[in-house]
This record gives C-alpha cells, structure tokens and sequence, in this order.
C-alpha cells in the first residue's frame, strides 16, 4: 500500500452548515499534480442515491481547494465551490423523474464527500477511497422552534426564530403539488423570519370535504399571524411559488383583509379569472388544457396552458392596483408556467398604472420554474401528481444546470436582502432613529 | 522525499494569534473615541420595544461550530450609536449554568460585529472575537470550585447569545432582551466514531475521523484529576487523527506514525512511555508537566499511590487554596525517579503556562532541554511558552478555570492551576494552532 496516500486530508468548513451556506473543501497531502476525483454522495429519505463528482489535479503541495481550483470533468466544470451539491443528480439506475426534497427539516441532509486517485467517471463504489469525510446541511439553525398549527382550520407549520422577537411575519406557499412542505420556511426562520408554511391544496379541510378553500383560508393564517405575540402585526409579508404565486397576487391586489409589508412571487403568473379563487383558476387551467403539449421524452409541458397572455382585464390580476413592493423572479426557461411572458405583462401593466417603483423583477435566462433555495440539485424534469388529474406524469420544468444554479442563488441572496429591506428597514429608507430621541 | 506543506488553513478559518507582548494592554478600535463622545445618548430615554418596529437581529456564523472555530457574532438593525449587552449563557453536562457578558455600542448603522467592535465593560474587554466563550465563570450562585469540562462528547454545547438592553450586569436584576441567536459548539465533527475500550485493564476511548483510514494516531494523556477525559481527543479526531488513550494495533492505525501528547502528570507518563526502549512515537507534545515525579509509580503501567501522601510539598495560599507548584520542582525529586531524557529519539513539543501554579513547568522545561542538550539532541527540543497562561491549556476558547474543586473528602479542598483570562485564552489559540501544525509536520509527513 502506497503509505503517502494514506495521509491525504480532506476537509469540509464548515462541517455543519445551513443549506445557503458556502463550504470550502480542500485536499491536502496527495501527491503533487495528481489526478484526484472529488466525489459526493447523498442518500435521500426516500432511499435515493445522488451522486456528484469533479476532476481535479493537485498542485505542487499535492493540493486541491475546491473554491479557487477549476474541475475539467465531471458532474460540473470550471470553478465551483458548491458545485458538489447543486450537481447532484440521481445514481445511474436509478427510477426516473426523482426530485430532492427534504421532508423532516429537524434532521440534517448528510452528504459524504470522498477523494479519489484518478479520474473516474463511475464504479466509484468500487475503488478504494484516499480520504472521506461527512458533512451536514441543515435547513432550520439551532433555537428556531417548529409549532404545527391546526387552529382555526388551517394546516400550517409555524417557524419562530430564537429570541423574544416581535419577528416580521410571511406566510410561504408552495405549488400545485400540494403538500405541507416545511423547508424553505425553516430556512427564512433561520434567518430572523417567523415563517408560516401552509398546506392550501391537501389541507385538513379539503381532504375531509373534497372541496377547495376559499380566499378566507389565507385571510385566516394572515390574521393567525398577526394576532401572534411573537409576529409583529404589521410587517407580514407572503411569498409564493408557481400556484402560490396566483395566490398571492389576488391576495396582494384584492384583499380587504391582509395588508402584505411586500410579496415575492417565484416562477408563476398573474393570470386567473379575476373573479372566483381557487377553483376557478383550477378549471381555467382545465378550459385550456388542450395548449399541454407532450415531448419526443413524453414529458408534459404545461407552459402554454396560460398563453398568449389575455387582453381581457377578467382574465389577469391588476398588479396596477399593488401598494406594497413585488419581487417576481422568474425562470426565462420555465417550461411548467409562463412566467416570463406574464412578468412581462405585469411589468407593463405597473407602468402603466404607475407603481413600476414597486417591482424588482429577477429574470433568469436558462432558468426552469423549480427555483428553490441555493444549491437545491437541479432537475430538468420529475414525477408529478397533479391535483386535478391525479395522475403522476413528467412534468418539464426547464432550466439548464449550470445556469439554473447560479439563478437559485442569486434569487435568494436578493430575496433576503428584499424581505430584510421591507420587513427590518424604516418606512423611511435611509431615515436615521436618532428620530426616534 | 519530504513534501512542503502550505499552512494548515483546513483547521482554522480566522485564526487570530495574539502577540504576547500586547496582552497587557487593551486593544481598542479607533472609532472608540467616537462612540466614547455619542455616550450621552445612551442617558436619553430610547423607547426600543414598539409594537411598529422588528426587534433587531443578532446572528452567528457557523451557527453549529466545532470547539476550536471562531464564531463571528453580528447585530443588526438596533439603533444607532446606543449601548448594548451580548450576553452568552450554557448549561456544562453537570447542568451549571455559566456565563459570560461584554458591553459595546452599535456603530452609525445600527450595526455590531464582535470581530470589530471593542467590548467596553464586561466579562472581558476591547476587540475579542470569541471573548463570550473563553471568559465564560460560574453563574452568581452556582457550586464553587468549577472547573468547565466536557463529558459528552457526542452532544454540543447550547449557548443562547442574548443582546440586552444598554449596558447591564445580566445577574444583577432585570434586563431586557432584545434578541437572540443559539449557537452549538461541538467537539466532535459529522462521522467520527467513538469506541468504548475496556480491554486487559486498559479503559480508554477510541475516536476514529471518517474515511477509509488507516490514520495517524494520537495516544491522549490527561494528568491527576483522574476519570476518562474524552474532549480533546474527539476534537483531535475532528481535525483527521485518530485519538486513542492505549497503544496502537489498532488496525485502522498507522502503526509507525503515533504520537503522544500529555498534561500535567500525562506529560510524564508520556516521557517514560517515549523513553522505554522498543517504542517509538513518531512525536510528543508536552503540556506543563515533569520530567520526574515525587510520587512513585507503584507498577509499570503507570499506577499511582495516593498523591496526597506528599503533602510535604504543598504550599497554601491566603485562602487555604492548595498550590501543587512545588511537588514538580526538580530540585525536589530524586534523580532516579527522573525518565532518562537522553533515551528520547523524537521530537518533542513543550508547552508552557509562565503562570503555573499546579506544575513547575518553566523549571522543568529547563531540565528537558538541558538534557537534551547534554545528549545532543537539542534540536528534537521545541518550546512554547506564553506569559500569564496557568497550567490547564485546554483546546481554544474553553474558559480557564485559576482555580478549581480538588476534594471534597476528607475536606473541602480548592487547587490553585494558575492564569489569568485574556492571556489564558490567547495562549489556548496560539498553543492549538502550533500544537495542529506540528503534529501535521510529524504525522503525516
């Protein structure tokens, strides 16, 4: 056995970070202007594999840092320091159409990192590894309380940050797949945020009557939130993805009742029957499904269900009559939601109405509809159950890796900089507190 | 064929080495001054809780961070230019609450940074970015004598970092807390395994890094006070070397690439273990312990009786608190009872506290190196000595414990270890990063 390789260190700092936190990993000790392969394992809740990995060659210290040093082959290229979680992709074999998605948020996402002699593309379970080391992500930080919330019908989990607050207040909304999907909540509590995500399609209510909830189910978690003592009633923003993004539009434009701080839409459209909810969005969709289209892959492309935008003021939310800021990011490659015609739409609409001042718009080319916290592997297609139907089927939701990643982190290093702006900041921007003497 | 090693960053992101000579004088930023003169601002009422505004933030990062790495603690968003408290607060395993505060002023944009702002009162003071962990004490009303010390490994430590209003004492009445970030320190990282060993009257833990191995090894010796101290070796093992309190064989070990590293009286049963022919360490790194004992050792193995037959050389001070300082000193052990240093064939690192009270460490030190010198083998001699530092150097940012409960039967007794905080700490973080590169340079090369 080649003693020297014995001692080749690996190391990942931190060993325990939050999922939208940089790591450095370094090689040391190999030796000089070797080839080394970098490589990441991941086994998913559900049993899945993924896999990620890098060509590297060490220099004359016989080391590789993973943050300067540039991979010539592999699952990314180039200089990427977190190139070995946003490349993760299912092991070869595995079942199609799979997506990460963390279920329990109170447990780390355990990633093993390895180093390899060589350049090795697969069988990596095969050789014999020069170093190993585990590494942690997690979503929520330590101190930041989970609270299930069945009050007042609603079927949400509720995210406090540590401290005595009062903490500014969003209520987070996922998509058509329903579900109560906790992440992203945990994650914007760990960041000063008391974060309510809510189940609107598969809640307690709609599983027991078979019907959908109307608009007062999210005047209800508003008015939840408010009446928190740890929630400050006046700062309470909400933030929606693909349907949640319909959602949270109507609410923003039209409700009496939940006076939003600020509202961030991701991937979805301002188009829906103006008048009606839920429901009636739901059968619009269904009036033009004959706009699905099927590829050569037979995945499902749902895009052009909402296309060509309509003149008809019915048909879309009057993003001219918003009062607090919009964030809308958006994918230029989102195959799921026509989301950027409708940004473009929307954007129109704001100037003519005159409250352009209100919007940030992030449009991403080559970015899909899934943009979801930093370094989230990018999937191009998955299994899909829609609601309506349901059946599962591909669904494509676009988007090229590389870009689609870089997208997933700059949206949400702006997106907190946008919530922490309006939920932390003075009405007055700039104003000093010495005011407040 | 050696290869040149680049500084070992992998084990410390921001490390900051003191220099010793500063360690009397107080580091200010220079917009102290400013602050200083925006002071009587504090003395005007500020309404902070409103039921319109947030309460500020306070973050740290890494918010789940190995003992020996900085955390850096920021607040944002509170108003300009006043006064506030960060006060850290943890249970030890024993359930004792310890604590630690330090007073400062936000800047112009209602921003704080412990990295950067000097602390103005408190626990410790001016710029010291891990000043709330190494100057954490006893909270008001806890046992006397404690001494901070891990028992399990395999949990962090739960510190709540609170930012309280104005400058305060927490303990002293009521304050108000603004807000709040928890933080984990832990001496263990992801995927290291511990292993009990209970084998041919050997007691000891194994703690093996991730990964396929085999690895460097580390034999971890502790001194009098006695048990199974695990923290250190588990941390060792964090940092790639598999930390052991037995001799190797141990197949996922390295056999010819072992070190030892001893406190106290385990830097003594280092040297005799270093000296006696057939092993071979591939180096030793000794902390403030003798080259020789007055307290005869009853076998082979290192067992001892009672030590407090020996009492002779004990000193106390004012406070009847005993001083073992003595008990160490070269001129007070027979010469048989000294390890044959000129047997030593490896290189040997030698930490001192210049404030000892327990061991004799400078004199000590002495001896060794003169030894050495005398077999010519002073060049396998290296030494670390850091003013105001006591005996218990301890893994950085661990509170130095001066003094600490000894026994209790057949009475109360308090043992004297000597250091004072702020040098203390600085000599943990010099001594750590030292301690890691010299052990890379001899294990691994």
């Amino acid at each position: 056995m080649d003693e020297k390789q014995c001692c080749v260190i690996l190391s990942v700092q931190p060993s325990r970070g939050l999922v939208d936190e940089k790591f450095v990993v370094l090689v040391q000790s190999s030796l000089p202007s070797s080839l080394l392969t970098i490589y990441a394992h991941h086994q998913c809740e559900d049993g899945h594999s993924w896999h990620a990995f890098a060509h590297y060659t060490s220099d004359a210290t016989g080391a590789v840092n993973v943050s300067e040093d540039c991979s010539v082959g592999g699952t990314y290229s180039g200089v990427e320091a977190m190139g070995l979680l946003w490349s993760l992709k299912p092991v070869p074999g595995s079942k199609p159409g799979l997506r990460m998605r963390k279920k329990s948020v109170q447990a780390p996402m355990m990633v093993t990192i390895t180093v390899y002699r060589g350049h090795l593309t697969e069988g990596f379970e095969d050789q014999v590894p020069l170093a190993s080391v585990e590494v942690e992500r997690w979503y929520m930080a330590p101190g930041v309380r989970r609270i299930l919330v069945t009050e007042d019908g609603l079927t949400a989990t509720l995210f406090l940050p540590s401290g005595p607050g009062p903490f500014p207040g969003l209520l987070d909304l996922w998509g058509g797949g329903g579900q109560l999907v906790e992440y992203r909540a945990a994650l914007l509590a760990s960041h000063g945020i008391a974060t309510m995500a809510l189940d609107y399609l598969t809640c307690k209510y709609t599983m027991e009557t078979g019907k959908i909830v109307q608009q007062d189910y999210f005047e209800t978690a508003y008015k939840f939130l408010q009446k928190h003592p740890k929630v400050l009633s006046s700062r309470i923003a909400m933030l929606g993805l693909s349907l949640g993004t319909s959602v949270t539009l109507k609410m923003a434009a039209y409700s009496q009742v939940m006076k939003l701080r600020c509202a961030v839409c991701i991937s979805g459209s301002h188009v829906q029957p103006v008048d009606g909810f839920l429901k009636e969005m739901l059968d619009y969709f269904c009036k033009n499904s004959g706009n699905i289209r099927i590829t050569k892959g037979n995945e499902v492309v749902l895009r052009d269900l909402l296309l060509p935008i309509p003149t008809e003021l019915s048909l879309k939310v009057d993003v001219g009559k918003l009062q607090c800021p919009l964030m809308l990011i958006i994918g230029e490659d989102d195959q799921n939601w026509s989301a950027y015609e409708s940004a473009m739409d929307m954007k129109g609409m704001m100037a003519q109405a005159g409250n352009s001042h209100l919007l940030t718009l992030l449009s991403y080319p080559n970015a899909g509809h899934l943009i979801e916290p930093p370094y989230t592997p990018h999937v191009r297609a998955s299994l899909f159950r829609s609601l309506q139907s349901r059946q599962k089927m591909m669904a494509l939701w676009g988007g090229q890796t590389l870009e689609h990643s870089r997208a997933q982190e700059d949206a949400w290093r702006k997106l907190l900089v946008f919530l922490r702006k309006n939920l932390y900041g003075d009405v007055k921007t700039g104003a000093s507190s010495l005011s407040n003497l | 064929m050696n290869i040149a090693h680049r500084d070992s960053i992998m084990f410390r992101a921001n490390a900051s080495v003191k220099a010793m000579g500063q360690l009397s004088h107080i580091k200010l930023k220079p917009d102290f001054t400013v602050c200083r003169k925006l002071a009587g601002f504090h003395r005007l009422t500020v309404r902070w809780k409103s039921n319109t505004r947030p309460a500020p933030i306070l973050m740290a990062a890494p918010v789940r961070a190995l003992i020996d790495e900085q955390i850096s603690i920021r607040g944002h968003f509170l108003p300009l230019h006043c006064p506030v408290t960060v006060h850290a607060r943890m249970h030890s395993d024993e359930g004792d609450l310890w604590e630690s505060f330090a007073h400062y002023y936000a800047n112009e944009s209602g921003a704080l940074s412990l990295t950067r702002d000097p602390s103005v009162g408190g626990s410790y003071l001016g710029c010291e970015p891990m000043g709330l962990f190494w100057s954490m004490q006893p909270a008001p009303g806890e046992r006397e004598g404690l001494r901070l010390r891990k028992k399990n490994v395999e949990t962090p430590y739960v510190v709540h970092i609170s930012l309280l209003e104005g400058h305060v004492s927490p303990s002293e009445g009521q304050s108000t807390e603004l807000a709040a970030v928890t933080a984990e320190r832990w001496y263990i990282a992801p995927g290291v395994k511990r292993i009990e060993i209970n084998q041919n009257r050997l007691v000891g833990t194994l703690f093996i890094p991730p990964g396929p191995g085999p690895f460097p090894a580390l034999l971890d010796l502790w001194g009098m006070g006695g048990g199974l101290q695990e923290y250190r070796s588990s941390l060792l093992a964090s940092r790639g070397y598999a930390a052991f309190h037995l001799l190797q064989d141990h197949p996922q070990v390295v056999s010819d690439r072992v070190g030892i590293i001893g406190l106290s009286f385990g830097c003594y049963l280092m040297l005799r273990i270093a000296t006696k022919t057939g092993v071979k360490p591939s180096c030793l790194i000794g902390i403030n312990g003798p080259a020789g004992s007055t307290v005869p050792l009853s076998d082979s193995d290192g067992r001892t009786e009672q030590f407090e037959s020996f009492q002779k050389y004990w000193n106390f001070d004012d406070e009847g608190r005993v001083i073992f300082k003595e008990v160490s000193l070269p001129a007070n052990i027979l010469p048989e009872n000294f390890v044959k240093l000129e047997k030593l064939d490896c290189p040997l690192m030698y930490i001192v506290g210049e404030d000892d009270l327990s061991a004799s460490s400078i004199e000590n030190a002495d001896l060794i190196e003169e030894s050495l010198r005398s077999a010519s083998k002073g060049h396998l001699f290296t030494r670390l000595s850091y003013p105001g530092a006591g005996h218990l150097i301890e893994p950085p940012y661990s509170p130095n414990a001066r003094a600490s409960m000894w026994s209790i039967k057949p009475k109360k007794l308090i043992t004297m270890w000597g250091g004072h905080p702020g040098p203390h700490a600085a000599a943990q973080e010099d001594a750590w990063k030292k301690m890691l590169d010299y052990l890379e340079k001899n294990l691994r090369s």
